[in-house]
């Protein structure tokens, strides 16, 4: 892919074909409760802004339509308090790896995200 | 219902806290496997701002409840109010945050446009940009409308996608069709179909579904 | 009857709760969106750049979310309008009816006066 003239953001696919609509509320998993109500109190606490989390998760490029909504937004969320320097990187990753242990998550499941090659 | 699944992280910490590492299956994975790398994200980003004092872990519960216990069930009671009171009705189209406060409900946007279907105009509402939805009125977004199919198809043939959730309108009704794209939230007030003259506000309620409010389908008595 | 006589028809009032002073454009003036493809966060999509349509309402005057997407305070803020499209005016190829309409919000900046309209202030009407 070369430059995109045109800077059309990955999220910005309307008027696009796509397949059929699956009529289907399929609900939300516990964490994806836990990641919305997060967002939710950092908007009302003033300590971000939907439009910054919108900008970030806008700037994930290719990886936005290959990651499900609320993995977009939890990256999206991660690098605004990144920027904010409300947590820092090392923080984060400790902190992963301590909540990664208390769920006995074994190794092979370690992410890209724990390796680095993720944003 | 959900308390003992708000309540498992603390639970699990607690254990934690207490050196309780027996390694049980986890059961708030509702499809049994292990935490994906951003649910362990995003957990691990709530503890840091619990612990900095940016947020409570009480905020974050009390919004957990409100968005499954509160907001799903605003929207049909507005709009049932609507379809009963025709001066309601007008002041939620005048102004509709203004009219949904009346009723106690904070919609937590800067502005609510409500849009009414008639005989000639059938209205459905998308975001294309995102997924913006008015959450403190209807609850969070179905998974449709967070769809890449939904958001990107409504725009230009929304009589296709409206009949692959079962609405066929003729052709001489109008669709119209709101790209939710910056400061507005829409909410649809759907026409009341017949057989509900004497029906209360409750009832009434029973059968403006989410989908309705957004216009992808519209309510039916069932006979 | 078409769709702008109906009775039933969408009310397109100026926001009398929703001040905007100095605004550009009143209700039922042509415009077209400007087709600029700048980088950064917008909230005027893609699709509909470049395409003509009429004022439908006047939202009120918000900070500008193409600032506010970067951690500013989004003021001074920016006159909001929702701006109705025939659908056959968006896409070429609409295969409904020819008064289907689409409807979406878009910042003053991000309009014009629609060619024929001579760009001629108008009077606000209060």
């Amino acid at each position: 892919m070369s430059v995109n003239h045109l800077n059309r953001g990955p999220q910005d696919i309307g008027g696009e074909h796509a397949g059929a609509v699956d009529p289907i509320d399929h609900g939300m998993k516990f964490w994806e409760r836990q990641a919305n109500a997060l967002r939710s109190v950092l908007q009302r606490n003033k300590v971000l802004r939907t439009d910054e989390l919108r900008r970030a998760a806008e700037d994930l490029g290719e990886r936005y339509s290959k990651l499900q909504y609320f993995e977009i937004t939890t990256s999206a969320l991660r690098t605004i308090l990144l920027e904010k320097g409300l947590i820092t990187e090392h923080e984060l990753t400790a902190r992963m790896d301590a909540v990664r242990e208390r769920f006995n998550v074994p190794d092979e499941m370690e992410s890209p995200v724990k390796k680095g090659t993720a944003r | 219902m959900s308390d003992n699944r708000i309540d498992y992280y603390a639970a699990k910490k607690h254990a934690h806290d207490h050196g309780d590492h027996d390694h049980t299956p986890l059961d708030e994975h509702d499809d049994g496997g292990a935490p994906s790398e951003y649910e362990i994200m995003s957990r691990a980003m709530q503890e840091l701002l619990e612990e900095k004092g940016i947020i409570t872990a009480e905020q974050v519960r009390r919004r957990m409840e409100q968005f499954e216990e509160e907001f799903p069930y605003r929207g049909s009671r507005v709009v049932a109010k609507a379809w009963v009171d025709p001066q309601f009705r007008k002041r939620l189209l005048d102004d509709g945050k203004a009219a949904c406060a009346e009723m106690g409900v904070d919609l937590e946007v800067d502005r609510l446009i409500a849009v009414e279907n008639t005989p000639e105009v059938h209205n459905i509402i998308v975001c294309t940009l995102c997924s913006c939805y008015p959450r403190a009125l209807l609850g969070m977004p179905p998974t449709w409308y967070k769809s890449r199919n939904y958001r990107s198809r409504v725009v230009f043939e929304p009589r296709a996608v409206l009949k692959e959730f079962g609405t066929e309108l003729p052709e001489h009704v109008t669709v119209r069709v709101h790209d939710s794209n910056a400061d507005m939230r829409y909410v649809v007030i759907p026409m009341r179909p017949e057989g509900t003259t004497d029906w209360n506000e409750e009832q009434l309620a029973e059968i403006l579904t989410r989908d309705t409010l957004v216009g992808v389908t519209v309510p039916r008595v069932k006979t | 009857m078409t769709f702008a006589s109906s009775k039933s028809a969408p009310r397109a009032q100026p926001s009398t709760y929703a001040p905007a002073p100095g605004h550009r454009f009143n209700v039922g003036d042509p415009v077209v969106v400007l087709r600029r493809f700048p980088p950064g966060h917008r909230r005027t999509p893609y699709y509909i750049r470049g395409k003509s349509g009429t004022i439908e309402r006047i939202c009120g005057a918000f900070r500008n979310p193409e600032e506010l997407a970067y951690g500013f305070d989004g003021e001074p803020r920016k006159v909001l309008y929702r701006v109705r499209f025939l659908q056959k005016d968006v896409w070429p190829d609409y295969r409904g009816p020819a008064k289907d309409i689409i409807e979406m919000e878009i910042y003053e900046h991000w309009l014009a006066p629609a060619p024929g309209d001579m760009g001629v202030p108008h009077q606000n009407p209060g």
